[in-house]
């Protein structure tokens, strides 16, 4: 390696130039992004007031500028939003890196103990809708385009007696209509709830002191209802205590497939097998457990490729001494194999506690990153001897081998500690980087802006299914570029803990100026293919459309 | 010979006089490695109505409010053995002990590290001021005193394999994986009914490529019933195992029983 240095500086004169850091600056204040999120918690150790905080990226009036919708908390126990400090709210970008509260006028304020958000066009009609899940109930928002909600009918799902801590939108059986995923949590009444401790020194209880509850999967009518399939399915046979949910076509069949992150009992893979049938296969692909057989403390999770081998792989993050999971995808029915010892992440995370994440390329070099939202959980900081909240982390992909924790360098905002929770990630700004909005328990939500000082090149679709779904959730997007370098990545809004993200499929094009062909795999079944797509663009994609 | 004499008649003349407690004590410690605890708790309050200040029986005291859960008793009578004796070295590891099952790493780390100072050659504090730190976050520290702890081991002619273990599981997140060998196959050679070694040797096989020698000690390790990895740790990791050296079939049956053990 040394030698290989030395040949390069004797041969070109210059060592390579180090990559410039990845590095972000908190915009939230001087955007207008005023945002509290609020738990409500009186001293009374309730379970919910840990696990809020969904946030959605996505662009509800597409104006091509991507807005933020938080989701609230409310007064424990009545779980009403009894002042305004509870409300969800909406922020509408205003296209100039600010951002106006229309949250009155979009009817979106909401009720009850609001947890997380899943958004997409579930009726097709080219406006992204919101689904919000609670404690307690779930609401479904239709964007009717005229910048207000309403209220959408979801089937008698008896979501009064769950606890929903992620959801998101797919299109399980391939009929062009968004289907919708709920991952329930536990058992939960503030009124019968276990307290934990002694009355003198009480504290929230562990989740095993609590009952799981099944998933719940939700078939599209095409119609703007919904059927309840999840005992048809297969999907609700399966107890557990949800927190992440994301989607991917794992075995490259074409049908999308579904992981959960359970909180202490082991994490799922639902295997679509086709004919609205799923079989869990978390045991024996190799996902469900930690390496030691450990069920971690599972919270956030992505399912995206990230060595660029054209396998989603998975990431999990857990809580303090678990570490977090990384599991890389061998193909086929080899599964996967644990990969966060040799990529170093293993040791890196082992003393934090995550939450929202994601795999997104910050730097646009060609190779996704991991970014995590981190805290402890309140009561820790007793025990651990220093501060529950935490700093953020950025962990920069070095050629899908290892992963580089390079927080340290990302910019003295990013080093606040806070309690946080959710993340949704979007291009806010349009600038080609990948931008960051992140909620905290108690304190202001936070907006980082990417400002890496990357020249690097970039590419990012936005894709409109004729047959398939509408936004084209699902689709599997392949690049070849000009210096032989391939690079995979598919739709999704189902990103890290409780929240959404931006339906745009991105790629950091590294020195290349162009993509020398792209390939979409449609969830239709249709391969659509572009070539010669020139760099630093939204391209607008239309299934069938040949190219724009 | 003559040295030796004078020495043992003044020892003897200087003794303090047993302990009003001492029998009563000695009957509750019996009793506790019984595991007759309401027996044993009723003997060692009657040692302390006999004799308040001795501690063998606070400490014992403590270990009865441990095994039921009491941490809160456990503190009040270590803390009054520490203010008897400051230098009480086993009531200072216990008092490390019921911060460490607390999971309050600060306070035990304060407590093991002072267990130190007062028995540096106990091996039981160097592993638990190990695991102290490296719940903290700090791996090689933690190694040093696994290392520590089983050089004390050995310097008594006592080595055993569950202080090789907390080392190996380590070395084995590291990516240490010649140096976890050699610590794992000697808690094996020490153990050979130990099914955690069993166990930690075949996840260590299973990262090493060697799929089915991995399979084959799981599958031994699950006969073993001493120690404490779960059975279903031991099953999920036969599933990987079975389906990377090619019988699926093998790893099936591995799946199927923790299913039927989630119903």
């Amino acid at each position: 390696m040394f030698r290989s240095l030395l040949l390069l500086i004797t041969v070109t004169g210059v060592a390579p130039a180090a990559p410039p850091p990845i590095r972000f600056e908190d915009i939230a204040a001087q955007s207008g992004l005023h945002f509290e999120l609020q738990n409500g918690e009186a001293g009374g150790f309730h379970q919910i007031e840990l696990t809020l905080g969904g946030v959605a990226a996505f662009d509800y009036n597409n104006d091509g500028c991507t807005d933020i919708f938080f989701t609230n908390g409310a007064a424990i126990p009545s779980l009403r939003k009894t002042s305004p400090k509870f409300s969800n709210r909406l922020f509408r970008n205003n296209c100039n890196l600010t951002f106006t509260d229309v949250t009155a006028e979009a009817n979106l304020a909401g009720q009850g103990y609001s947890m997380a958000v899943a958004t997409a066009d579930y009726d097709n009609d080219g406006w992204a809708d919101l689904f919000v899940a609670g404690v307690k109930g779930n609401t479904l928002y239709r964007n009717l385009g005229n910048g207000r909600f309403a209220d959408a009918p979801l089937p008698n799902s008896d979501a009064a007696s769950k606890w929903a801590v992620s959801a998101g939108w797919f299109d399980y059986d391939n009929d062009g209509w968004l289907d919708l995923f709920v991952a329930n949590y536990v058992v939960w009444d503030a009124a019968t709830e276990p307290r934990c401790g002694t009355p003198q020194r009480q504290y929230y209880c562990h989740p095993n002191a609590y009952q799981g509850l099944p998933n719940q999967l939700f078939h599209n009518n095409h119609d703007g209802t919904f059927s309840d399939v999840s005992a048809a399915s297969g999907i609700g046979r399966q107890i557990g205590k949800g927190m992440g949910v994301s989607f991917a076509d794992f075995d490259g069949d074409g049908l999308t497939d579904i992981f959960v992150a359970n909180d202490s009992v082991r994490g799922l893979l639902f295997h679509n097998q086709g004919h609205g049938k799923f079989k869990e296969i978390g045991l024996e692909a190799g996902v469900a457990l930690r390496d030691d057989g450990y069920a971690i403390a599972g919270m956030g999770a992505d399912f995206r490729d990230l060595d660029n081998d054209g396998k989603p792989d998975l990431l999990v993050s857990g809580i303090l001494n678990d570490s977090f999971l990384l599991f890389r995808n061998l193909g086929g029915k080899n599964g996967f194999e644990d990969y966060a010892q040799r990529s170093g992440l293993l040791m890196s995370t082992r003393q934090l506690t995550g939450w929202s994440l994601g795999m997104f390329d910050f730097d646009n070099d060609g190779w996704k990153d991991l970014f995590f939202a981190l805290a402890h959980l309140m009561q820790l900081d007793r025990y651990l001897g220093r501060e529950s909240a935490l700093p953020n982390r950025v962990y920069r992909n070095l050629a899908g081998q290892r992963l580089e924790d390079v927080s340290p360098t990302a910019g003295p905002s990013f080093q606040t500690a806070a309690a946080h929770r959710g993340a949704a990630f979007a291009d806010f700004d349009n600038d080609g980087r990948m931008d960051v909005v992140v909620t905290a328990v108690n304190s202001p939500a936070k907006l980082f802006r990417n400002v890496t000082a990357s020249s690097s090149n970039w590419l990012a679709l936005r894709l409109r299914g004729v047959r398939s779904n509408r936004q084209g959730l699902g689709a599997k997007v392949h690049v070849h570029l000009p210096d032989g370098r391939h690079l995979y990545n598919h739709a999704t809004t189902a990103v890290g803990y409780a929240s959404s993200s931006e339906p745009l499929v991105r790629f950091g094009l590294g020195t290349q100026p162009a993509a020398a062909e792209i390939e979409i795999q449609w969830p239709s079944g249709r391969l659509q293919k572009l070539t010669n797509v020139a760099a630093n663009r939204i391209l607008d994609v239309t299934e069938d459309g040949g190219q724009p | 010979m003559k040295l030796l004499l004078i020495a043992i008649t003044a020892t003897l003349l200087h003794a303090a006089p047993p302990s009003p407690g001492q029998n009563s004590y000695e009957k509750a410690n019996a009793l506790f490695v019984a595991k007759q605890f309401d027996a044993s708790l009723a003997a060692v309050e009657e040692a302390l109505r006999l004799d308040p200040k001795l501690i063998p029986a606070l400490t014992l005291q403590a270990k009865l409010a441990m095994a039921a859960n009491r941490f809160d008793l456990a503190n009040r009578s270590l803390e009054r053995a520490l203010s008897i004796d400051p230098k009480a070295p086993y009531a200072q590891f216990l008092y490390g002990m019921t911060a460490y099952m607390n999971n309050e790493m600060k306070e035990a780390l304060t407590r093991f590290r002072r267990a130190r100072e007062l028995a540096p050659k106990d091996p039981r504090v160097a592993l638990y001021l190990g695991l102290s730190t490296e719940s903290v976050g700090t791996p090689a520290d933690a190694l040093a005193l696994y290392e520590e702890a089983i050089r004390l081991e050995r310097a008594v002619g006592h080595p055993q394999a569950d202080t090789l273990l907390p080392g190996a599981r380590l070395l084995l997140l590291l990516g240490r994986l010649e140096e976890c060998e050699t610590w794992i196959r000697q808690a094996v050679k020490l153990s050979p009914t130990l099914r955690d070694a069993h166990f930690e040797l075949a996840r260590l096989l299973l990262k090493k490529g060697e799929p089915a020698q991995a399979a084959a000690e799981a599958e031994l390790a699950l006969t073993l019933s001493a120690g404490t990895a779960p059975d279903p740790a031991i099953h999920y990791l036969l599933i990987r195992a079975w389906t990377q050296a090619g019988q699926p079939d093998r790893a099936a049956i591995h799946a199927a029983v923790i299913r039927a053990q989630e119903r």
